[in-house]
């Protein structure tokens, strides 16, 4: 039994409702505890802010094609070097630095669960090889469905209980954790050197359309209790004017759960363009807020830009094949059979480029039009908005009319026509913080309930203490204060045990896979489906007694079990 | 007994469909795999266990004591050279990667010796690639640039792209179009619907040839092109152009060859181009049954896929300085490891000199020609007949491999993990409680 | 006579390459393919031994006959006697020029040496059980 005391905390936990009180925490055996003895260790946490462990609901830094972008930059990987040290590995990389890199600043920051936003079933393997060498956070994987065939035929034919069993085979096949559509229908026609435009737009040969996928998986997704619901990377990505198919695909959403939306849409500032070309693009925050306003079915994540050296990368192909047109430097692609695809460009967002501020100022006009955080999480898309290392950055962005104000007079002049950033004098709050970037993701994902995102006694004892003292931090004054707070934890604490002090990574740590199995009956057991194995066997190219991720990837697992309704 | 959905542990098409009779602890029968695969089920000349040589002979050692000196001839060298890594597994290649960086050597695979150039082509211009399911469901179009599939890669063509069936594809032997573009008329060419038989070190000028005409600049073509008429280049311009998917496949003919990842490039950048008209997809023939695994996890952890140099802390990587036989032919490491390759057969002769000059330790299935220079040889079970582990198909996807035999030798990862362990005990790796 | 050697993977060689030091590897690995027409310029016939002298070092090997090969050039097998032919130098690419060799083949007594052999010349010490 080990036992932890943490003193003098003081507490933001807006899932049990406390904001700001200064409290002690004990744990024990890595669990929040009512109370431990006399002889628990002892940290003094003097008065600093202390959150549920940050919770990062999309980010792309494990698998196929994350580990391709590095592989295709060497330049990137020497942009971020720090040497073997301690317990600490070698880590590269800046934008998409190595597994340890990620870990160990990630865990600097006070994070300690991460959901890598995009799956490919049949490269599973990859990604779980991954997560085992991220060893100081909890990680889930998102699974793509977005060019499934079998999911597509099951569309077709209007039968959301089989599309429904097709998702609950592959999720428990491959350890996944939810249903990742992105750009749903334009990667299967991007198998042919094709897109849709958007949600009505048919599929090549299978004819079917976006809006159909994604209806049927949003049903789908419930019939199967899964914790998360269905998370969406819209169609139509980045394109000026795409806005109206952002919300014509907000409409689309029904409200099925009473505990958490049933649409997670990821990086809507890419989303949220208006105009009809790159010479007149102009922020339409507006009306994608005022959507999301109305629609507590839908929860977004901003996918904030910040100017800087980057890399994209997506499982959206086609839009990274235009992105390469546009800027003519380096390009991967990789398409995965009967599935989906991916791609990867490096990108510099530069003050100059007036398309570029104005994306900038989208994600932030996101964020201040969402009324309610619960509704609008902070994420960058880890890399392709920027590498997660800007977040302190966005915190103070948020927290902080001044910093904006301070920001938009260093960007392109004629910024202010096409935004109306400056003209909002909302600034956030600490609670709303701790929403956006710990509390609104675990009820999102459907995790608190497996003790994740909140400090309540049987909370998992995932803690992050940042030096700073709210009472005496004016953040809309001292927005430096918080950014610097933000970048460097005193205190990281992952499942009971302090893993980073000041910067530094103190254990080896060993990472967690949460993943969702949902029992279907017999009837519904896809490995047993006669059409489903027969066109496996026929059109893939691995054996479907080889397909399954097995458990000697999952080192430690964390299913969580639901029972489907079919 | 017989065990379905075998991986063949030969090359790198990771062939996931073999039926395999064990008998006896014995594998009495292979079926579905080609001439190399069914080979290597069946080889024999296993060493029983390490051996070392001496005055008098070669002298059995105890695992504990090869492990032992192992150990010391890693933590004693300056610039330990570790290399090798395509027949094993991600896990034991993983292990490796980290004791180079546990004690500051170099790491570097078969990689530099094969598809090196083409990673350096890749780094320049990136890759548009595929699984090899997308080529066999779609493609009507399929070149194989300098490299002999029927040779090197015999299932190649009946798992994944001519003679496979696939869902766009009525009939797929008639509908799709075979292109070969070689020096001599290899066994592969034999079988293509047209063969481009180029000068030797013409390939970067007939590839030049083909991205001026998809961009339509027909004018600028020359009667021939490296031995290639300008009628034929037009023509196949032309397939290339139309087809419904292309799938581009080259190999060392094309990354050994004068200008080496010059002409990676160029056919990247040929397909990139041709992506403007339809749709094509790259990919590099891997060769050796993982030697794409490890190019992915030295990059998860080091950031770079081969040729990793850790004697200054953090990961270097300069191919030509940091690759194995730039590091023997200047006699630079003074103790070398090697896993699951053989240097002394592939390697230039003057490379293979200074391996005779230092300790050498080989941790590998079998009797090689690398074991002539081996101060101390582990053998140890061959991953995917009786070891298991992960491996990388050519195209990024991966397998597990499985073990079908119990022949009492531990996996190359169990050795290297001893090895680790002991050079982190000795080093007084641990975790510290933060005050 | 000078030629320009390339080596290349075959399916002899494939098969082989797991027991190196079997007649079945040297024989696979050993034969240096050549036109007829260049055979016949060199005043050799089938089976002949030749001294093959590269930019890193000589061997003798075997010569066959291959019509498809282009005029003045040699094809080896990818193996220890190819290696024994090759230079180091990579132009900083980490890849020695496996694929364009300049050779002298001239006559010579014997046959290729065992795999053994050519690695004691190196300074190795062959394995005996």
């Amino acid at each position: 039994m080990t036992e932890l005391l943490l003193r003098n905390a003081c507490v933001i936990d807006p899932l049990n409702r406390v904001n700001g009180d200064v409290m002690d925490i004990a744990i024990r055996d890595g669990w929040i505890v009512e109370s431990v003895g006399n002889g628990a260790e002892v940290i003094d946490a003097r008065g600093f802010l202390t959150l549920p462990g940050g919770i990062d609901s999309h980010t792309h830094i494990c698998g196929t094609k994350v580990n391709f972008g590095r592989y295709m930059m060497p330049e990137d990987m020497r942009a971020g070097r720090t040497i073997r040290k301690g317990v600490m590995h070698a880590t590269s990389g800046y934008s998409v630095p190595t597994t340890y890199g990620n870990s160990y600043r990630y865990s600097a920051m006070g994070y300690t669960s991460i959901l890598e936003g995009a799956m490919a079933p049949l490269e599973a393997r990859h990604t779980h090889e991954e997560f085992s060498a991220t060893p100081l956070q909890d990680t889930m994987a998102n699974t793509l469905f977005d060019g499934n065939w079998p999911v597509m035929e099951a569309v077709k034919e209007k039968d959301v209980k089989r599309a429904a069993a097709i998702v609950a085979w592959t999720l428990a096949a491959v350890k996944g954790f939810a249903v990742k559509l992105t750009n749903p229908g334009g990667t299967e026609a991007w198998g042919w050197g094709k897109n849709v435009t958007c949600i009505r737009d048919p599929v090549p040969h299978f004819e079917v359309t976006p809006a159909e996928i994604i209806e049927t998986l949003i049903r789908a997704n419930e019939l199967l209790r899964l914790p998360h619901s269905v998370h969406l990377h819209c169609n139509n990505l980045g394109a000026p004017g795409n806005y109206q198919c952002t919300i014509g695909t907000f409409d689309l959403v029904p409200d099925l759960n009473k505990e958490r939306q049933s649409l997670y849409a990821t990086h809507v500032q890419f989303h949220a363009y208006g105009g009809t070309s790159w010479k007149d693009i102009n922020s339409k925050a507006e009306p994608v807020a005022y959507s999301v306003n109305r629609k507590p079915q839908i929860v977004i994540d901003m996918g904030q830009m910040m100017f800087g050296k980057t890399t994209t990368m997506t499982a959206d192909g086609p839009m990274e094949w235009n992105l390469y047109r546009l800027h003519h430097n380096k390009w991967s692609n990789h398409d995965v059979e009967l599935e989906t695809t991916s791609g990867i460009i490096p990108v510099y967002y530069s003050k100059k480029s007036l398309v570029n501020c104005v994306m900038w100022a989208i994600g932030l006009e996101l964020a201040l039009l969402v009324k309610d955080p619960w509704q609008c999480l902070l994420a960058t898309d880890n890399p392709n908005g920027a590498p997660f290392v800007r977040y302190p950055e966005i915190i103070g962005l948020l927290m902080s009319k001044r910093y904006r104000d301070e920001e938009f007079r260093t960007i392109h002049p004629d910024t202010g026509k096409r935004v109306i950033l400056d003209t909002l004098d909302r600034e956030l709050g600490w609670h709303d913080i701790a929403v956006m970037t710990r509390a609104g993701q675990a009820k999102a994902l459907g995790i608190a309930k497996i003790g994740k995102g909140h400090l309540g006694v049987g909370a998992e004892a995932d803690i992050a203490v940042y030096p700073i003292r709210i009472r005496d931090t004016d953040p809309s004054r001292d927005y430096a204060a918080v950014v610097s707070a933000f970048q460097r934890t005193a205190w990281t604490i992952k499942r009971g045990r302090v893993v980073c002090r000041d910067g530094d990574v103190v254990v080896e740590g060993t990472n967690r896979t949460i993943w969702a199995n949902s029992r279907v009956p017999e009837a519904f057991d896809m490995g047993r489906d006669p059409e489903f194995v027969k066109k496996f066997d026929r059109y893939y190219t691995v054996r479907m007694a080889n397909y399954p991720v097995q458990d000697a990837y999952i080192p430690r697992s964390g299913c969580i079990e639901s029972e489907a309704v079919l | 007994m017989l065990l379905k959905d075998v991986v063949c542990p030969y090359c790198a098409c990771l062939c996931d469909d073999l039926d395999v009779t064990v008998e006896g602890n014995r594998v009495t029968g292979v079926d579905n795999a080609c001439d190399l695969g069914a080979h290597k089920f069946q080889a024999g000349n296993r060493l029983p266990g390490p051996v070392r040589p001496t005055e008098k002979g070669w002298d059995r050692v105890s695992r504990e004591e090869a492990i032992g000196f192992t150990v010391d001839m890693l933590l004693s060298a300056d610039r330990p050279l570790i290399y090798g890594w395509s027949t094993t597994s991600v896990e034991a290649q993983s292990l490796g990667i980290h004791i180079a960086e546990e004690i500051g050597g170099v790491v570097d695979a078969t990689t530099s010796v094969c598809h090196g150039p083409s990673i350096l082509a890749i780094q320049e211009v990136g890759h548009p690639g595929c699984t090899l399911g997308q080529v066999k469901n779609r493609a009507d179009v399929v070149i194989y640039w300098g490299c002999n599939p029927i040779e090197a890669h015999p299932r190649h063509l009946s798992r994944y792209t001519m003679y496979s069936d696939g869902f766009f594809l009525e009939n797929a032997f008639k509908e799709r179009t075979l292109i070969v573009a070689d020096i001599r008329p290899t066994e592969s060419a034999n079988v293509a619907d047209e063969f481009v038989h180029l000068k030797r070190g013409g390939d970067y000028a007939v590839l030049s040839a083909l991205r001026a005409i998809v961009r339509g600049k027909t004018g600028s073509i020359p009667s021939h092109v490296a031995g290639v008429s300008r009628a034929q280049l037009l023509r196949i311009g032309e397939v290339c152009k139309n087809a419904k998917y292309g799938a581009f496949f080259f190999g060392m003919g094309l990354t050994q060859t004068v200008g080496k990842y010059k002409n990676i490039r160029n056919a990247i950048e040929l397909v990139d181009e041709l992506n403007r008209h339809t749709k094509w997809t790259l990919t590099p023939m891997r060769g050796h049954f993982n030697v794409y695994g490890f190019n992915e996890v030295c990059t998860w952890v080091t950031g770079y896929p081969y040729a990793v140099d850790f004697s200054r802390g953090m990961a270097f990587y300069n191919p030509g300085e940091t690759t194995a036989v730039d590091i023997l032919a200047r006699k630079e490491c003074d103790a070398c490891l090697v896993v699951a390759s053989d240097p002394a057969a592939h390697f230039p002769r003057a490379a293979v000199e200074h391996l005779a000059e230092i300790p050498v330790v080989q941790i590998d299935p079998v009797v090689n020609a690398t074991t002539a220079f081996c101060d101390l040889q582990i053998p140890v079970a061959v991953t995917g007949i009786d070891a298991e582990g992960t491996a990388y198909r050519m195209d990024g996807v991966p397998i597990r491999a499985k073990k079908i035999l119990d022949l009492g030798y531990p996996a190359d990862s169990e050795i290297l993990r001893e090895v680790y362990q002991q050079i982190r005990d000795r080093k007084k790796v641990r975790e510290v409680k933060p005050v | 006579m000078r030629f320009m050697l390339f080596s290349g993977r075959t399916i002899r060689q494939g098969n082989a390459v797991e027991s190196k030091l079997s007649p079945e590897y040297r024989d696979a690995t050993s034969v240096l393919s050549m036109t007829p027409f260049d055979m016949m310029e060199a005043g050799l016939d089938e089976g002949d031994a030749v001294l093959v002298s590269g930019p890193g070092g000589q061997v003798v090997l075997t010569v066959k006959a291959d019509e498809h090969l282009p005029a003045g050039h040699v094809f080896l097998p990818y193996g220890p006697y190819a290696n024994h032919l090759t230079p180091t130098e990579t132009h900083a690419t980490g890849m020695p020029d496996y694929k364009a060799i300049p050779v002298e083949v001239e006559p010579a007594e014997g046959k290729p040496v065992t795999v053994w052999e050519l690695m004691r010349d190196l300074g190795g010490v062959p394995h005996a059980p």
